[in-house]
């Protein structure tokens, strides 16, 4: 008798949770829909467009894998890419530090917080068109306020947006100074979040301001610097904006990043077919980092016996 | 339970399909009627400011011919322009008329089935320039009609070139001996801002037709025997590092945009003495530094004595040129729309107001400098359109990186009508 109750019970269980997936479904139907017809589906037609020579109004014609390889052959294409990745660096290992700091500076006891938490969190409010006209005039040759500031210190003027190499740091420090803040808010909420007990018993053990940082708020961080570093590495990848803005879509081909070149093969060169493969490499580009990041962090959970 | 869950979502996929597919068929061609029985047309171009009020005129003198017509008028900036028409006729809902440049660009439509052929319809040719016309004909047929001619020369200002006895330069070394001048007294000779790569790609334009005269893009372009790698090509992009290494330029000019102003501010403040551009250089000047005006003077490309160029030859962008959407519903309404666009009565308030001769005949003339522009375009024995918008749209973007690599000195000449040459034989198919 006793086992037939436990049954019946257990079916109930089931039941009831049945019942409870089939409401959540319905619940995410709503949004499953949206997401499978504005980023579901304009993905798979991006790598179904990438498989044609398409000029975007013609006749599609399938060419199979040929962009792709075409694509690995084509020098702009690892121009575009090696400038990625210079924005990839720059993005993880000088945006997100930067975000750590400046967090860490506004929860710490100084004065004038609040008039640093404004000017910190400033340039992230502002537009992305807006920012990079502004630094365009910055940067400007003569009357530059830059280039002035260096002047007063016999400094020579810069062409800063001229030349290739110097116009790619040129907008990698506009990109930092404008995404910072963005790592600096999610840096700032989870330093909120680490229990205030730690510090004191650490404090009791002798550990001082560095030690205190380095065994508590740095592991205790770890799972924000983790998603900050994916969101940073799949934001390079695909950005387009300041490039375009300030450069005025890759000022000539050394500048161009994959975004950039994409959008000309697209829509200025005529090559609807081969601007979505760019954007297909881009894709797989980002999912793979991604990927790699989280398959290390897991690694490195396992590792601390966190898992 | 897992049978419902499956059902439903393949359902749902299915109803999505359903959708997208559906949406490619209804966007496609205009939905010119609406509920009250008034028809409808798009119309779309990319000129702000004067340009705007002269079309919006027209449209109304269209519109009050045809009582249950409305037109409506969108505006597009430059840049998203170009785009917004690529992606519009690729699936969305394309406009019934629209602007562009005539060249390649159009070409590129109307190899896909995209535009109307207006060879035969009820259009009066003889109102314009013929050259103009030839801009937007493919294969001896016309698909679009012009307006505006925007010559390119040089604006100086005046005063200057008086406070160092400076004259108006008409060959090439005279003009060389003017930057000398100029640099030794600490103004920049010319202003430049090449970031967009279309200003500095002036100078190759005009160097390769003063030194090799208009046969040489002809024939590399009709691919008739000549070439991208022609001598001329090599010895414009000389001229251009030439002009770089003499320090000709404002510093950093290969960073500065040209919309944002800066090039133009260093004309207006007298720190640079001249600047190669288009015509509508005058109406920039009208609105946003009037006071300039009456230091401002224009000269042509001066004459390289050594070159094959004829000196009255000038190069000049056809703008806007109008056609028509091939499945439009409206195709005869839409031809005399465009036709009331470029009508004598539209081009005289374009010329009135906009400082740039148009390719329509039998206008009055009362602004000086387009008087100074129309005669140019009158004498000159040949125009040069610009690369960028004749030449298929890929060699044409190619064209003016490589111009603006030569003017950053990060190639050589021969290295950049190599790569041109290489380009042109891959897409002419050679």
């Amino acid at each position: 008798m006793a086992i037939n109750n436990d049954m019946i019970l257990l079916e109930e269980q089931k039941k009831r949770t049945r019942n409870k997936s089939l409401t959540i479904l319905l619940f995410l139907l709503p949004s499953l829909l949206v997401y499978l017809a504005f980023i579901l589906y304009p993905i798979l037609a991006t790598f179904n467009y990438s498989l044609y020579d398409w000029n975007g109004m013609g006749d599609k014609v399938f060419i199979g894998l040929e962009n792709f390889t075409t694509l690995l052959s084509d020098s702009t294409f690892w121009t575009a890419l090696k400038n990625n990745l210079y924005l990839v660096l720059v993005s993880v290992f000088v945006q997100v530090p930067f975000g750590l700091i400046m967090a860490i500076v506004l929860l710490s006891k100084i004065r004038g917080k609040k008039v640093l938490n404004v000017i910190y969190f400033l340039p992230y409010l502002m537009s992305s068109v807006a920012i990079g006209l502004l630094w365009v005039f910055m940067y400007d040759p003569v009357k530059g306020p830059i280039n002035q500031f260096l002047n007063i210190f016999g400094i020579e003027s810069v062409h800063w947006l001229a030349s290739s190499n110097m116009a790619i740091i040129a907008v990698l420090i506009v990109l930092v100074w404008q995404f910072a803040p963005f790592y600096m808010i999610l840096f700032k909420a989870s330093l909120v979040g680490i229990p205030e007990e730690q510090y004191e018993a650490a404090e009791i053990d002798g550990a001082n301001g560095i030690q205190q940082f380095f065994y508590i708020t740095l592991p205790s961080l770890m799972p924000t610097i983790v998603s900050s570093s994916i969101l940073a590495v799949v934001g390079s990848l695909k950005t387009f904006d300041m490039f375009f803005i300030m450069l005025g879509g890759g000022s000539g081909s050394a500048t161009e990043i994959l975004g950039t070149y994409m959008y000309r093969q697209s829509f200025i060169n005529f090559n609807m077919g081969y601007g979505s493969t760019i954007a297909s490499m881009m894709f797989i580009l980002a999912l793979l980092s991604t990927v790699i990041i989280l398959f290390t962090d897991n690694n490195r959970q396992k590792r601390s016996g966190l898992k | 339970m897992r049978k419902l869950y499956m059902l439903l979502i393949s359902l749902f996929v299915l109803f999505l399909l359903a959708a997208c597919d559906e949406g490619d068929d209804a966007s496609s061609g205009g939905d010119n009627a609406s509920s009250d029985g008034e028809i409808v047309l798009d119309l779309w171009h990319f000129d702000p400011g004067a340009r705007m009020e002269v079309y919006q005129e027209a449209v109304d003198r269209f519109e009050e011919k045809h009582e249950n017509v409305k037109v409506n008028v969108l505006q597009i900036p430059n840049d998203d322009y170009k785009q917004r028409v690529v992606v519009a006729m690729s699936g969305g809902n394309p406009p019934d008329v629209f602007a562009s440049w005539g060249g390649g660009w159009l070409e590129e439509f109307v190899d896909s089935n995209k535009i109307k052929d207006l060879t035969n319809e009820d259009i009066d040719y003889d109102r314009f320039i013929d050259v103009a016309v030839k801009n937007s004909t493919f294969d001896d047929k016309v698909y679009g009609l012009p307006l505006g001619i925007a010559t390119y020369s040089f604006y100086y200002n005046k005063e200057i070139f008086a406070e160092h006895n400076l004259e108006v330069p008409e060959t090439y070394d005279e003009f060389l001996n003017v930057v000398d001048v100029l640099k030794e007294n600490d103004v920049y000779p010319l202003a430049l801002a090449n970031q967009p790569k279309w200003p500095g790609a002036f100078y190759l334009m005009y160097f390769a037709d003063r030194l090799g005269g208009e046969d040489v893009f002809q024939s590399a372009y009709r691919r008739t025997g000549g070439g991208f790698d022609d001598d001329a090509y090599v010895q414009a992009g000389e001229y251009i590092q030439d002009l770089v290494e003499r320090d000709a330029f404002n510093p950093g000019f290969n960073g500065i945009p040209y919309d944002s102003g800066q090039g133009r501010q260093l004309m207006y403040t007298g720190e640079a003495a001249m600047m190669l551009m288009t015509s509508g250089f005058v109406n920039n000047v009208r609105e946003e530094f009037p006071e300039f005006e009456e230091k401002m003077g224009v000269f042509g490309f001066p004459v390289i004595e050594e070159g094959n160029g004829d000196p009255s030859n000038i190069s000049a962008g056809v703008s806007p040129v109008w056609s028509i959407y091939e499945e439009t519903d409206q195709s005869e309404l839409a031809v005399e729309l465009i036709d009331e666009l470029t009508s004598v009565e539209t081009a005289q308030g374009y010329v009135d107001k906009s400082s740039t001769p148009v390719a329509v005949k039998g206008v009055e003339l009362k602004d000086e400098y387009v008087s100074i522009f129309t005669e140019w375009i009158n004498k000159a024995n040949s125009i040069q359109f610009p690369y960028d918008q004749t030449l298929p749209p890929e060699l044409g973007e190619l064209h003016k990186n490589t111009t603006f690599d030569l003017f950053g000195l990060e190639v050589t000449p021969e290295e950049a009508a190599e790569s041109m040459e290489a380009e042109a034989k891959k897409i002419f198919g050679e």
